[in-house]
């Protein structure tokens, strides 16, 4: 019957690449830190690698900082679950950022089931002349020790140490999807695909929930939770998205148990682009605040979509990012692509907004301008210094010479996570198991 | 007609995805798996509303006659089942459904043939609608049932293993007409009942109940909030057409399965008949208990306690069985 072709599907689109990519390599989140300095990627195998810009070189002119390298450590095993009988996959679904409050960088990592604060500290001294010890460490004969001495702290090659502080398990029975840290430093919220809980960052052994859409009868059930984030700057304000595609914007200090929102967003459907998957296209892959606080930005399958908070009826703008597929949705659907979750972000002053696409484009919007650009990362169009040039899709008509027909897009090569820098214009791209980074140094139009 | 296939397709699609959800590493993924469940039943409403309904893939020797095209109705088919967004109200309806008396079991036996010929699409139909496909079915075989008596079993299942072409005969006959309506010279054609599939009745007609059905009726009634429910569908593809369309998947679906999904039967075989013989009352039971059964050997699926998923457990007793 073929119902192991899904299976072998992916794993052949791999060998078509010519390019084996083992599956653990595949970059699941990347996230910046709230002053751009280090970035955090995670991937499938449940590693964690973070990179950090370098300062700036005084010496080259063009020689901004790059990203290399910081740390990599592994950040959640598989694990199953005894009473379940169910594997718990290590994949690292998303990683948030603490603000920094003391020179040790925290951030919370998520798989399915548990998060982990892990704490990032640097070593780069250490201390010698101790009396009791030498240098390799062994006691020393007491007799020889003649003399007492301060230890005093020498210089050593930096090292970066990391260590999970807490971890917050038995909180969710379904898929944790996002988790978002608060403006109060002191709470953060995990959501699964029905419930959403508030953590305390100290505590791990209790959660309160706040918002439960579980129906009493499970076969009620018609819609899910799909991605929450707290407000920017409100600490009681939170929204989060669903599989039917409308916003909920909760307050926390309405009730303990958010379940009736605030305020509701949805948009309501067109009618004549009604299919068979309308439902599928219309679920909101990812919500994102703007930095201001005054806006929030979804992703659907086929669009993305700015809202204002202060109106819930429709949203202010809507960007189409591949209405070509349109036609094609059976077929994505076939090959379950169009499950694909992509997510989106805002630059650090909220006039452009960016996400992903197939074929490993991604897509830039200018709110003010309304220019939009398809770029692509790739090794072939990435040299270093390269200016990356705006790619083109066509759909028939006519076609110039570098455009891309909507048939020969490559629908393993998806960009499904990207990240702006919260005030530069730096963006990380993540292209399977590959991590792109770009500099916009020249161009300053977008700001 | 395009409509018609694309939708088989794309529940041929779903339901092999559903399949294969089980075997992906890390449990079922729930969002997913209520998508496909989505797309399964826009794709069984499309398909359901379809102006084509006499699509019989292995047709009876004969002719692979169309019903007549049904006035008014049809017209707003694709179009209305196509552009309606899944009911709502089905996610409402359902607990209305759930607590419906219970059926008698009395023309179980031509019923439960009935039902065996075209066992896997059914379940697969019942599997995504769970009780309110049972209810619709149930209103839809009391509506048959008699005729059926009447014509000494009009593909009478003779333990239904004779496979898809007598269900299809049967499917065909679903509504009891005499044969010889398939010639039907007119959108009456040479049916009786008032409520036929054959005849494009305007489905506010209650089709005239034997006592002993009572009941049954009643309860569909109630869950179709009115007209007869035992209609067809093509009546009235919007209102409670998950209700209404539920009797009539069943004969679609046997038609359905008969034409590519019959590789599915040939998989699953015979388990089939056991699990879909849910004559009303007695198969409820039957399902949950097949429920809890499955959800023990099924390595845990409370994380997919959903739906689609709690009905096809029963199926996936099947699959599981092999």
């Amino acid at each position: 019957m073929g119902e192991d072709t899904d299976t072998r599907k992916i794993n052949h689109s791999f060998l078509r690449d010519h390019s084996y990519v083992t599956e653990a390599d595949i970059i699941s989140t990347v996230e910046f830190n709230h002053t751009g300095e280090l970035l955090a990627t995670g991937d499938k195998g449940g590693r964690v690698v973070i990179f950090q810009r370098e300062p700036e070189s005084k010496n080259a002119a063009h020689s901004q900082g790059e990203y290399d390298v910081y740390s990599t450590f592994q950040s959640h095993e598989p694990e199953f679950d005894y009473l379940k009988s169910l594997e718990i996959e290590e994949k690292i679904n998303k990683i948030k950022w603490l603000p920094q409050q003391n020179a040790a960088h925290s951030l919370l990592s998520t798989n399915d089931k548990t998060i982990k604060l892990w704490k990032i500290t640097e070593r780069d001294k250490r201390p010698e002349g101790y009396n009791l010890k030498d240098e390799e460490g062994k006691l020393k004969d007491l007799s020889t020790v003649t003399s007492l001495q301060v230890p005093v702290l020498k210089p050593m090659d930096l090292m970066v140490e990391v260590s999970p502080r807490r971890v917050f398990a038995n909180g969710h029975t379904y898929h944790i999807n996002s988790i978002s840290v608060n403006s109060d430093c002191e709470t953060y919220m995990s959501a699964d695909d029905l419930r959403i809980n508030l953590w305390h960052l100290a505590i791990t052994d209790r959660s309160f929930n706040i918002v439960d859409i579980k129906p009493a009868n499970m076969e009620d059930l018609t819609e899910v939770i799909t991605a929450s984030e707290f407000h920017p700057h409100h600490c009681n304000l939170f929204v989060y998205s669903s599989s039917k595609g409308s916003l909920r914007l909760c307050d926390m200090r309405a009730a303990a148990l958010c379940d009736k929102h605030s305020k509701l967003f949805e948009e309501p459907e067109d009618p004549s682009n009604r299919s068979f998957f309308s439902e599928i296209i219309s679920s909101v892959s990812d919500v994102k605040f703007s930095h201001s606080g005054r806006y929030m930005l979804t992703r659907d399958y086929l669009t993305v979509k700015v809202w204002d908070l202060n109106m819930e009826a429709r949203p202010i703008e809507t960007y189409q990012v591949h209405d070509y597929l349109r036609s094609k949705l059976c077929s994505l659907y076939e090959n379950d692509c169009i499950f694909d979750k992509f997510e989106c972000a805002w630059n650090g002053s909220d006039s452009v907004i960016m996400t992903g696409a197939y074929n490993n484009f991604f897509r830039m919007f200018d709110r003010n301008t309304k220019r939009d650009v398809t770029l692509e990362a790739s090794r072939e169009s990435s040299k270093p210094r390269a200016v990356l040039k705006p790619r083109r899709v066509c759909v028939g008509g006519k076609r110039r010479r570098d455009d891309i027909s909507v048939d020969s897009l490559d629908f393993t090569k998806k960009i499904l996570h990207t990240a702006w820098h919260p005030a530069e214009n730096i963006i990380a791209i993540a292209a399977t198991n590959n991590l792109y980074i770009f500099q916009d140094k020249v161009n300053s139009e977008m700001h | 007609m395009e409509f018609k296939l694309e939708a088989h397709r794309i529940v041929s699609i779903s339901l092999g995805k559903i399949y294969n959800s089980r075997v992906q590493r890390g449990g079922i993924k729930l969002h997913k798996n209520l998508l496909v469940s989505l797309v399964l039943r826009s794709a069984r409403q499309v398909y359901l509303s379809d102006p084509c309904p006499g699509l019989y893939l292995a047709g009876p020797a004969g002719s692979p006659a169309v019903p007549p095209p049904q006035p008014g109705e049809p017209a707003a088919g694709p179009p209305a089942g196509w552009g309606e967004p899944p009911p709502p109200a089905a996610g409402a309806a359902w607990p209305e459904i759930e607590p419906q008396p219970e059926r008698p079991a009395d023309p179980a036996a031509p019923r439960a043939g009935d039902a065996e010929p075209g066992a896997p699409m059914t379940g697969a139909g019942e599997t995504v609608r769970g009780g309110e496909v049972e209810a619709a079915e149930a209103a839809w075989r009391r509506v048959e049932g008699p005729c059926e008596a009447a014509e000494g079993g009009a593909g009478g299942p003779a333990g239904g293993s004779d496979g898809f072409p007598e269900g299809l005969r049967e499917a065909r006959r679903h509504c009891g007409c005499p044969p010889g309506a398939a010639d039907r010279p007119g959108p009456l054609g040479a049916c009786p009942r008032v409520d036929c599939c054959c005849a494009p009745r305007p489905a506010e007609d209650e089709p005239p109940a034997p006592p002993a059905v009572g009941p049954r009726k009643r309860g569909a009634a109630g869950v179709g909030g009115g007209p007869a429910p035992g209609s067809s569908p093509l009546k009235k593809p919007r209102r409670n057409s998950e209700e209404q369309s539920g009797g009539a998947a069943e004969e679609e679906e046997e038609e359905m399965e008969t034409g590519n999904v019959a590789n599915l039967i040939s998989i699953f075989g015979s388990s089939f008949s056991g699990l879909l013989r849910k004559s009303p009352g007695g198969g409820r039971e039957e399902g949950e208990g097949e429920e809890s059964g499955p959800e023990a050997a099924e390595p845990g699926q409370i994380c997919c306690d959903k739906p689609v998923l709690r009905d096809i457990n029963p199926w996936s007793t099947a699959i599981v069985a092999f």
